[in-house]
């Protein structure tokens, strides 16, 4: 019975935690629209740069607009935290659930980015995706592993003064695999390629997802404590 | 505590020397050891069945005018064997084989692979795969060719001195092997050190584990830098280019990237307790972050590297009884000498930070 009070006490602060990301971003509806219009002008910027665009640079731009779009997002989930604010919730909530919503929180705010990107990449060039069910599960699968990473390397860089220089180029590198698992996959979506093992590119995605979770559970406390 | 960090400096102080000579006996015998004899080229490639046919073979260390009891195959798909009907040695390395091809050949296939086998008791049985193709003529062929297919090549000889093998592509390139993958496995160690000592940090908070994680990590990022040139010089004379943008190549620069940043991290943060723990968290990260970029990806993928896509592998019959002779004592040197370096560097660290709080 303590248990299952415990889980629901857990999942309660986690949820008003969400609740609370969601009045801020609210009550901050310009810098969400000022993130909407970064990825607006640099689609707009592409496709006029760009007349025929061949698949594969599609895919390309598409991944690279959404990691920029989503390293400006989730750099400022930790920013727009003063120290005094940071000490009020490290007095009132358990580190771990601090770091589930802002991961949360940051991943919902990232598929959308993802999606919004899809459809203005469908709405200046041409449709390229084929398999619309891949596709999606693609998005959420880069916006799961990009949260992740961006989310606790903006932990990491929220302690160093020159941080959202820093934010660059401690999580691109770490990156990589990901970006290159889902150009892959986006391939597998559009059918630019026939490999019958995508589904073991959904494991890799999923397994280092699961690792960096776990890490990140471990390491947080040691982040957040000093 | 005492007890350990004495038993591990006697180790270090008896462990350099031993390294330092496991790298000398590795790039002394890894050099000089020759090759097994080889066939280098056979010139023409095609030939018709239902002729006469003259190939000119050049061989690599080979001895073919000591070879008494010289014998030339070619062996065909199917298993089949054709022997030469006559072999003509002009020099040591050179040597004209002549092959009575009687046609109909024994299967249907227009055009077939055939493997050249000599095997010679100085030099062994050299094999060279795909060394010639063999036509074969719709219309019949009036033919008096009177070579017989056997079923096999009877007694093949065995080069018995100690000599690495012989590979199509790799020839002796061969030997980087010794020189080029010790590196990494070294550099592997040393990663793994510092993430076991950034987590005895975050635990015990004692500022030694972190200067051991920091030691570790820069001789780790020198290895990687030494492992990727003596790679790339290979990559040069193999695949034609220093950098092919080969997952392995790729994984590793993004390695070496990762772990750049963990100084730049260390280097903006000015407090100390922050900065050890910062970089100690960091770096448990991107190691795991690492797993998948170094031991799943490259093994998922295909890559240019010896042992993967079909090309001559490491493992198997390729890293052979001989090559082992020297490529496990150089893991080992490399292991030993990079741990001593580390430590010295661990030292040179502990030096600073004491003359600096006085």
């Amino acid at each position: 019975m303590t248990n299952f009070v415990a889980e629901d006490r857990i999942m309660q602060a986690i949820f008003s935690l969400l609740v609370k990301e969601f009045t801020l971003e609210w009550r901050q509806k310009h810098s969400f629209g000022a993130l909407l219009l970064y990825v607006l002008a640099t689609i707009f910027i592409v496709f006029s740069v760009i007349k025929n665009i061949a698949p594969d640079v599609w895919i390309a731009l598409f991944w690279i607009i959404v990691l920029f779009a989503s390293a400006n997002a989730s750099a400022r989930s930790f920013y727009q935290e003063s120290g005094a604010r940071q000490l009020f919730y490290y007095q009132l909530t358990h580190s771990l659930n601090f770091i589930f919503s802002k991961f949360l929180y940051n991943f919902i705010l990232l598929f959308l980015i993802g999606l919004l990107t899809w459809l203005g990449f469908i709405f200046f060039s041409k449709a390229i995706v084929r398999d619309y069910g891949l596709f999606v599960l693609t998005i959420v699968l880069g916006c799961l592993s990009f949260s992740t990473i961006f989310t606790f390397i903006s932990a990491i860089a929220n302690k160093t003064p020159n941080g959202s220089s820093l934010m660059a180029i401690l999580s691109f590198p770490l990156m990589i695999p990901v970006i290159l698992t889902l150009l892959k996959l986006s391939a597998q979506a559009c059918r630019l390629m026939q490999d019958t093992g995508y589904v073991k590119d959904i494991i890799i995605l999923l397994s280092i997802n699961g690792m960096l979770i776990g890490v990140m559970i471990f390491l947080f406390p040691f982040v957040w404590r000093d | 505590m005492a007890n350990i960090s004495n038993t591990w400096a006697k180790f270090i102080s008896i462990g350099k020397y031993i390294g330092a000579g496991l790298i000398v006996y590795s790039l002394i015998s890894g050099l000089l050891v020759p090759l097994k004899p080889g066939i280098l080229a056979v010139e023409p490639v095609t030939l018709d069945a239902g002729k006469q046919s003259v190939i000119h073979v050049t061989g690599y260390n080979t001895h073919f005018e000591e070879g008494k009891e010289l014998s030339a195959f070619l062996k065909f798909n199917d298993g089949t064997f054709l022997e030469s009907a006559n072999n003509l040695v002009r020099s040591g390395k050179k040597m004209d084989i002549a092959f009575h091809i009687p046609y109909p050949l024994p299967f249907p296939d227009r055009v077939s692979d055939a493997v050249l086998v000599v095997n010679s008791p100085e030099d062994g049985t050299m094999i060279k795969p795909a060394a010639v193709t063999v036509r074969q003529a719709v219309l019949p062929v009036a033919t008096e060719m009177d070579g017989v297919f056997l079923k096999d090549a009877g007694k093949l000889h065995v080069h018995d001195a100690w000599s690495f093998p012989y590979r199509g592509i790799l020839e002796e390139t061969i030997r980087n092997i010794f020189y080029h993958v010790p590196l990494w496995i070294a550099m592997v160690v040393l990663f793994v050190l510092s993430v076991v000592s950034s987590l005895y940090f975050l635990k015990t908070k004692q500022e030694k584990y972190d200067e051991i994680a920091v030691a570790t990590t820069s001789i780790g990022i020198l290895l990687g830098i030494l492992g990727l040139a003596t790679g790339a010089v290979w990559a040069k004379n193999t695949w034609g280019q220093y950098w092919s943008g080969d997952i392995k190549q790729s994984m590793t620069a993004i390695a070496l990237l990762i772990y750049f940043a963990y100084f730049i991290l260390r280097s903006s943060l000015e407090d100390d307790v922050k900065k050890y723990s910062l970089s100690a968290v960091y770096n448990i990260f991107a190691f795991v972050a690492l797993i998948p970029l170094i031991f799943v990806i490259p093994r998922l993928t295909d890559s240019l590297h010896p042992g993967n896509g079909g090309n001559p592998a490491l493992g198997g019959e390729d890293l052979d009884n001989s090559m082992r002779l020297v490529f496990y004592p150089a893991c080992i040197g490399w292991i030993l000498l990079s741990l001593w370096m580390s430590d010295i560097l661990r030292r040179i660290i502990r030096l600073e930070r004491s003359t600096q709080n006085d």
